[in-house]
């Protein structure tokens, strides 16, 4: 198994005790697509930070690759973010003073084979618009970056919290049939939340949170092509 | 209200930001306060004494008495005052200290005795004495005192303005130790018929007095009166010694103060704008919640007013404190009667509320603008976005390695940010590198300034000119005339007129480059030299202070010198030329003491003792010190604030580049470091502007006082600063480390959308 998750809790304490995460497990192969669809405030987020490596879990195991990144102090986190996981948000979170190139090349500047910035760059299909800053881009584009930005460095893990939470149907469509294509062309794992249960039809699993729990784990061997999904 | 307790929360969330900011306030106002509180000071007691006891502006003495002074008083548009003096040996038995008393009678016209303490002159026998007379010999009013066989009754103390510094010879540079004055009637001195007559001036009309004392001259030549000892107040050191110091107190401190006080009130204006620009969404929030526009308009200017309030209180205060000991520090070897502090209620009110106007009005500029949004504009959060500037979209850094890029895009990000962290760092190097070229500069005179160039150890200084028809000088010593002269139309530069034997060795004299110059030719001393623009081959042309006479000589020599303005020409050209007799000298310098008439002396100068030279040089340790410390405390508070500044804008990316997986030491290096170019342009920068700075003053106290201070940078105390200031930098750059540590990654996770 390349990713799996096991007996998984976690709860903060702000005066009361909320339990976010209630043994939660979940198994992926390699080269897979993950997709976690649950109500705000199941954990999902929770959930997958565990997993990125910039969240701790208050108990269970979670195992990328034959790493059990539960057991790693601070630093050796640092080092597993930077040689494994690429994350996506919903938000895209790029850095609004450096340019396209710039952006991508935060995390190519700290990692071991990166990809070619103009290869990744036509791969999302934003060549022409490398020297423009965040704010002059769309929110598809934006995320398109975010996208370069992670998978440059061609990580084992790709991570998106609602990669197309704040984006038309049109431009999810963009984001996610970029995302078959990253995963088809160089094997990434990739894991996404989303609020949409559309999307689902795309992944090989699908894990459903209710409440912290796993409510439902459904595993599809047709995936359908995100050019055609609907909502 | 809930709102004021939030401006106290925001304060204590960046309590470190907002201690800098109030310390550049404080600083501001009590170098305003302190300069101008010390500076009106003594010039209220030093002016205001020389106004109301009417202080001379000429003294000088004549072979015989002055017959007709009302008709001379009347044609020259002057008071004349004529006294007698008289110096006494103290008998052993009553002083400890063998002490000298010079007696002067009672003046009524001018220089008219201000008594500090017991009562003035009524009965004969009443002496006045200055306080320091009275207080080392161990006096008391009351008392009685033996002057030569006659008893005199110890009255009071006073001060004359005539006396202020109390020098015994009118050209000595420091007192004679044990050496005072004392004032009694002009029937009590009769008593005395040994002493002599010295005659004092004061011109009615208070513009033009050289013009007016060129003219006494003329008008007591012209009667066949032979003038000696004829010296107007400015180079009367017995009087001119505290305006030296008001002169360079105001010119050093008050524009200094000023553009300080500015340039603070600026940065704290820069600073607020951005906090208040970083609360848009807030102030858009409370807005559409129902807050009036007025409401909270006084809720954000209350930071900057609390601030700047305080900030200039304290400060005020603070210096309100420290103007006392400053002056009477300056004071202390100044007889002046009234040494209590006033301060203008004007300039107080000005230190506190200036910096509450000023920063309280750019506060207030930018809030309106902001208030003026909708309050949907706001809560977008347009106002906190950074929008890209000119200079990010302009620039292209695709050569560069990504580091590089990174932390020349978070400089430039903002202008105004980047601007206050170059001149803030530049304000600290320059005041640093002041300190030390100050410092150095003083140690150059001291070492290489005159007493260097004195070959001979001695100078005596007769009262009147002599000839060497009349007897030789002795050997290993050698003769020399001059007089005071200035420049056709440039009244405020004063220089010798020296003429010297071509064969003279007592003073040295080198060219720039260090080899013999001639004595045989013009020679002209290169302060002198560059303060006129002069260079060998043009022509200067001069006035005698004394007579008014014109002339005008070639330059043929510059001589390398510090601090000293003097024309020096072979002797008997000089005699010649101002129609002297032949061999005709005022001045020895020996290698040995000689034993002249001391009645003939105005005074003898002992480069033996380095001592008295030293007129020039103030506490320097005590002002590079502090100085330094100024430095330091400017440079750690910009370079704390543009850096915790620097990051919380950055907070977001900081936040991302921890979760992309880079480490601790990588983020300082690409945040932190990100100033290095800034701080070292900066420095750099603190270099020209501090030559440009040092001569403007420095031009500035000569045209008032006619001392010239060279300007002389050593490389060695650039390096020290260059140090200094990278040592702050680095320091402050490690207690910035920490809260980029604090910088956790949850807030890049949760953040919304750019
Ligand atoms: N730092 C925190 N302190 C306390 N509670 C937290 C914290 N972070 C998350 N929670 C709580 O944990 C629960 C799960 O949060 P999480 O962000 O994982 O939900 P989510 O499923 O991603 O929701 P959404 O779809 O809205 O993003 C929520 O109820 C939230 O209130
Ligand atoms: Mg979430």
């Amino acid at each position: 198994m390349f990713l799996s998750v096991s007996k998984l809790t976690k709860s903060y304490n702000t005066g009361v005790v909320t339990h976010v995460l209630k043994g939660v497990g979940l198994e992926m192969e390699r080269g897979q697509i993950g997709v976690i669809l649950g109500p705000s405030g199941s954990g999902k987020s929770t959930l997958m930070n565990i997993i990125g490596g910039v969240d701790r879990a208050d108990s269970g195991t979670v195992k990328v690759d034959g790493q059990h990144i539960t057991d790693l102090n601070d630093n050796q986190l640092v080092e597993y973010r930077r040689e494994s996981v690429g994350f996506v948000f919903q938000f895209y979170n790029l850095v609004p003073n450096l340019t396209v190139a710039e952006n991508i090349e935060v995390v190519s500047n700290i990692s071991k084979h990166p990809f070619k910035i103009d290869e990744v760059l036509s791969a999302v299909g934003l060549s022409d618009k490398k020297n423009r800053f965040p704010r002059e881009l769309s929110g598809g584009e934006q995320q398109r970056v975010s996208i370069a930005r992670a998978i440059i460095k061609n990580p084992k893990l790709l991570l998106c919290d609602e990669p197309t939470g704040a984006l038309d149907l049109e431009s999810s469509r963009d984001v996610l049939s970029l995302l078959q294509k990253v995963n088809v062309q160089f094997g990434t794992t990739i894991l996404m939340i989303t609020h949409n249960s559309a999307i689902a039809g795309m992944a090989h699993n699908l894990l459903r949170l209710r409440n912290g729990e796993v409510a439902e784990v459904t595993h599809n061997s047709e995936l359908v092509p995100a050019e055609r999904i609907e909502w | 209200m809930t709102l004021q307790k939030r401006v106290w929360r925001i304060i204590k969330e960046n309590k470190g930001r907002y201690i800098g900011i109030l310390i550049l306030i404080l600083l501001g106002s009590f170098y305003f306060t302190a300069a101008t509180g010390i500076a009106n000071n003594l010039k209220k007691m030093v002016v205001k004494f020389a106004e109301e006891y009417k202080q001379e502006d000429l003294t000088f003495s004549t072979d015989k008495p002055i017959k007709d002074i009302a008709a001379l008083e009347d044609a020259s548009g002057a008071l004349i005052e004529t006294y007698q003096q008289y110096d006494i040996k103290l008998p052993d038995r009553q002083s400890q200290l063998g002490g000298e008393l010079r007696l002067l009678s009672l003046s009524s016209k001018i220089n008219i005795p201000a008594v500090f303490s017991g009562r003035g002159l009524e009965n004969p026998g009443d002496i006045l004495l200055d306080p320091y007379f009275y207080q080392t010999q161990g006096l008391s009013i009351g008392s009685q005192i033996e002057l030569n066989g006659k008893t005199f009754n110890i009255v009071g103390t006073m001060a004359v303005p005539n006396y202020v510094f109390i020098l015994k010879n009118l050209y000595d540079v420091l007192p004679t130790s044990g050496f005072g004055i004392g004032i009694i009637s002009s029937a009590d001195i009769e008593a005395f018929p040994e002493s002599a007559t010295v005659y004092g001036a004061y011109f009615e009309d208070r513009e033009n007095i050289n013009a007016q004392t060129t003219k006494l001259h003329g008008l007591l030549s012209e009667k066949g009166y032979s003038l000696s000892e004829w010296l107007d107040a400015k180079n009367n050191k017995r009087i001119s010694m505290p305006w030296t110091n008001i002169s360079s107190m105001k010119s050093m401190s008050f524009p200094v103060s000023i553009a300080f006080f500015l340039l603070s009130c600026l940065i704290v204006g820069v600073i607020i704008m951005r906090i208040v620009k970083s609360d848009g969404v807030v102030i858009g929030t409370l807005y559409a919640q129902g807050y009036r526009r007025r409401e909270l308009t006084r809720h954000y200017i209350a930071i900057p007013v609390l601030l700047s309030g305080l900030g200039g209180l304290v400060g005020t205060l603070l210096a309100l404190t420290c103007v006392k000991p400053v002056v009477d520090s300056m004071l202390i070897y100044y007889i002046l009667p009234d040494k209590g502090i006033n301060f203008s209620a004007l300039n107080l009110a000005v230190a506190v509320l200036m910096p509450v106007a000023f920063i309280g009005l750019s506060s207030f500029l930018i809030i309106r603008k902001i208030l003026k949004k909708t309050a949907v504009q706001l809560m977008k959060g347009d106002e906190q976005k950074s929008k890209v500037n000119f200079i990010e979209r302009a620039l292209r850094l695709d050569q560069f390695k990504f580091n590089t890029k990174f932390r020349i895009r978070e400089q430039v990000r903002s202008i105004p940010r980047l601007l206050f962290l170059v001149l803030g760092v530049s304000a600290a190097s320059m005041i640093l590198m002041f300190g030390f070229t100050f410092n150095y500069s003083m140690d150059v005179v001291m070492d290489r300034g005159a007493l260097a160039r004195y070959q001979y150890p001695l100078e005596y200084n007769f009262k009147e000119v002599q000839n060497l028809q009349d007897g030789a000088i002795p050997e290993g010593a050698e003769p020399y005339n001059a007089f005071r002269c200035y420049p056709e139309g440039r009244e405020s530069v004063e220089f010798y007129l020296v003429g010297m034997k071509p064969d003279s060795i007592g003073l040295k004299m080198n060219d720039m480059r260090g080899n013999a110059l001639s004595k045989d030719q013009v020679n002209i001393t290169y302060p002198l030299a560059s303060r006129l623009k002069l260079k060998e081959g043009d022509t200067i042309n001069f006035v005698n202070k004394l007579d008014g006479k014109s002339y005008s000589l070639t330059i043929d020599g510059i001589v390398q010198a510090y601090g000293e303005q003097f024309v020096y020409m072979p002797l008997d050209e000089f005699n010649h030329m101002t129609g002297q007799p032949f061999g005709s000298y005022r001045t020895v310098l020996s290698s040995h003491d000689i034993d002249f008439d001391e009645s003939l002396l105005a005074g003898v100068m002992d480069a033996r003792n380095p001592e008295a030279f030293e007129d020039l040089a103030m506490p320097t340790t005590l002002i590079v010190a502090s100085v330094t410390a100024l430095a330091v405390l400017i440079a750690v508070i910009i370079i704390f604030l543009v850096t915790s500044l620097m990051i919380d804008e950055s907070r977001n990316t900081i936040s991302l580049l921890k979760i992309l997986g880079y480490r601790e030491k990588e983020l300082a290096k690409l945040i932190l470091n990100s100033s290095t170019p800034a701080v070292f342009i900066g420095f750099w920068l603190g270099l020209p502007l501090m030559l440009a700075f040092g001569n403007n003053l420095y031009g500035y106290v000569a045209e008032i006082t006619n001392l010239v201070m060279p300007m002389i940078v050593n490389p060695l105390y650039v390096l020290i600063s260059f140090v200094v200031i990278f040592a702050v930098y680095e320091v402050t750059k490690r207690l910035c480390g920490k809260k980029l540590a604090k910088i956790s990654m949850s807030e890049a996770l949760k953040a919304g959308s750019e």
